[in-house]
């Protein structure tokens, strides 16, 4: 009985698994999916590469690139809370199969305003 | 006479490389020496590197299974080190981490364990169900597997009303669930050919051998790290020790099942009682001095201890983990069994080579 009870649970019951890739599973609002870079208040002030434990972000301050090689990092977002501007966020999305090794941005010029550092001041 | 065969690295009910030289006389063994070092990745020079919050990634990434246990014993033993007091919340929701980490490694465990006697349905059945605590897991700490909900101070993650309803409702669906898959562990004819009697440990023994965890309780010892004074905030949740009797390779999987009823209790009682406040305090400086830290791993008792010497690395870090504990007892257990008994009683023992050799 037990057995019959057993296999007309599973004919009336939808299947476990899901059609790949047909119906790709939706991932929760607060998954670590992958990084997103926004470069417009980038300062290269390169806070992130070193706090990240991977070594997976590489900042060049003379050619303004902000690098992160996306095999590296291990979704610590250790980047997205050291940032002092905001920069990095993690979006819940997952990267796509196929997508390239590393992410190289081209940081644009930041107008910073020029302020007379603490020594020369205290000097004064 | 006796012929040595070897078993392992690689072998079909093996999850992990480890490697016995098995001294068999006409198909029962007398004697066996294990092999260790194929998983070796010198995790514990390699923060050498890298400072004392980068390493909590890297004690992380020891294990896959209990990799929330392993950074939260890391950031105890730095909190030791630099004797900070962490916010009571940050505490419980380590606790719930902790359990939620020790179901879905129990529930994998006995998926693993069906599938070493070849009962598929039920591997598969045991799986099914861990599938739903992978996706609280998710919901709360951001991934399924690696978590790194602690840090060096506290918790990076915190609870919202949402999230505490999904855990509820994963636990309650859970729980019939497990005992759906209890009953054919403890009462089903073939379970209990395969495993009763078999690989018998005697309370004596299995504390002399420095035996840890479930393979410890299950012989009657009722020692668990989570029962101690200095262990967060577990007994305030209403703990009891899970104990077996016998000693055998079926007391060890009841072990095992009453503390997925256990751990269920204990995050229920955890999210009921869980205060508000703070979730982290800010830690700076170089730490100085040596502390070390126990914990009650899915497996057993890891040990962590560290050592600063003022500079912003850590001179050392060791970590002892619970299969290297239980590798003398499971020498100990094998010899006069018949060969065919042999991957039962190894995976009985829960073994983790990745942890044991780092």
């Amino acid at each position: 009985m037990g057995m019959l009870n057993l296999i007309l649970a599973n004919i009336s019951s939808k299947p476990v698994t899901r059609l790949y890739p047909f119906e790709i599973r939706e991932t929760c609002k607060e998954a670590k999916g992958r990084i997103i870079f926004n470069s417009e208040n980038c300062i290269l002030c390169g806070i992130c590469q070193k706090k990240c434990p991977a070594d997976a972000i590489t900042v060049t301050k003379a050619d303004k690139i902000w690098e992160l090689n996306v095999f590296r990092c291990i979704m610590c977002t250790e980047c997205v809370n050291g940032c002092p501007k905001n920069c990095i966020t993690i979006s819940c999305e997952r990267a796509k199969t196929g997508a390239k090794e590393y992410i190289k941005i081209l940081v644009p010029k930041v107008d910073t305003p020029k302020t007379d550092s603490p020594k020369k001041a205290s000097s004064k | 006479m006796t012929t040595i065969i070897p078993f392992g690295p690689q072998h079909p009910v093996f999850p992990e490389p480890i490697s016995l030289k098995l001294e068999i006389d006409n198909d029962v063994v007398v004697g066996a020496l294990p092999s260790l070092g194929y998983v070796h990745r010198g995790l514990e020079k390699f923060i050498d590197t890298k400072d004392y919050i980068q390493t909590m990634y890297i004690c992380e990434r020891i294990c896959g299974i209990c990799s929330g246990i392993h950074g939260i014993t890391y950031s105890r033993a730095i909190e030791k080190l630099f004797n900070i007091e962490v916010p009571e919340r940050a505490q419980y929701l380590r606790v719930i981490n902790s359990e939620l980490c020790r179901i879905h490694s129990h529930l994998l465990w006995l998926g693993l364990f069906a599938d070493g006697f070849g009962f598929e349905s039920l591997f598969y059945e045991c799986w099914k169900y861990r599938e739903g605590i992978l996706d609280v897991l998710e919901k709360f700490t951001g991934s399924r597997v690696i978590h790194s909900m602690s840090k060096v101070g506290g918790a990076s993650r915190d609870l919202n009303d949402e999230q505490i309803d999904h855990i509820q409702k994963a636990l309650d669906t859970l729980e019939p669930q497990v005992k759906n898959i209890e009953k054919v562990f403890v009462n089903n004819y073939t379970v209990k050919k395969r495993c009763v009697g078999l690989g018998v440990m005697s309370k004596q023994l299995a504390y002399e051998a420095g035996t840890a965890g479930p393979t410890l309780r299950g012989s009657g010892n009722a020692i668990d790290i989570r029962d101690t004074p200095d262990y967060d905030i577990y007994r305030d949740l209403g703990f009891k020790t899970a104990v077996g009797k016998d000693g055998d390779c079926y007391s060890r999987t009841k072990v095992r099942i009453d503390e997925i009823f256990e751990s269920i209790k204990l995050v229920r009682n955890a999210l009921s009682k869980l205060p508000n406040g703070e979730i982290s305090v800010p830690v700076k400086g170089s730490p100085t001095g040596e502390a070390i830290m126990r914990a009650e791993q899915p497996r057993g008792e890891v040990v962590y201890y560290v050592k600063g010497n003022g500079t912003k690395n850590l001179e050392r870090l060791k970590v002892r983990t619970p299969t290297f504990a239980n590798i003398p007892s499971l020498l100990l257990m094998l010899p006069g069994v018949k060969l065919a008994d042999v991957p039962i009683i190894v995976l009985t023992i829960d073994p983790c080579v990745s942890c044991t050799e780092r």
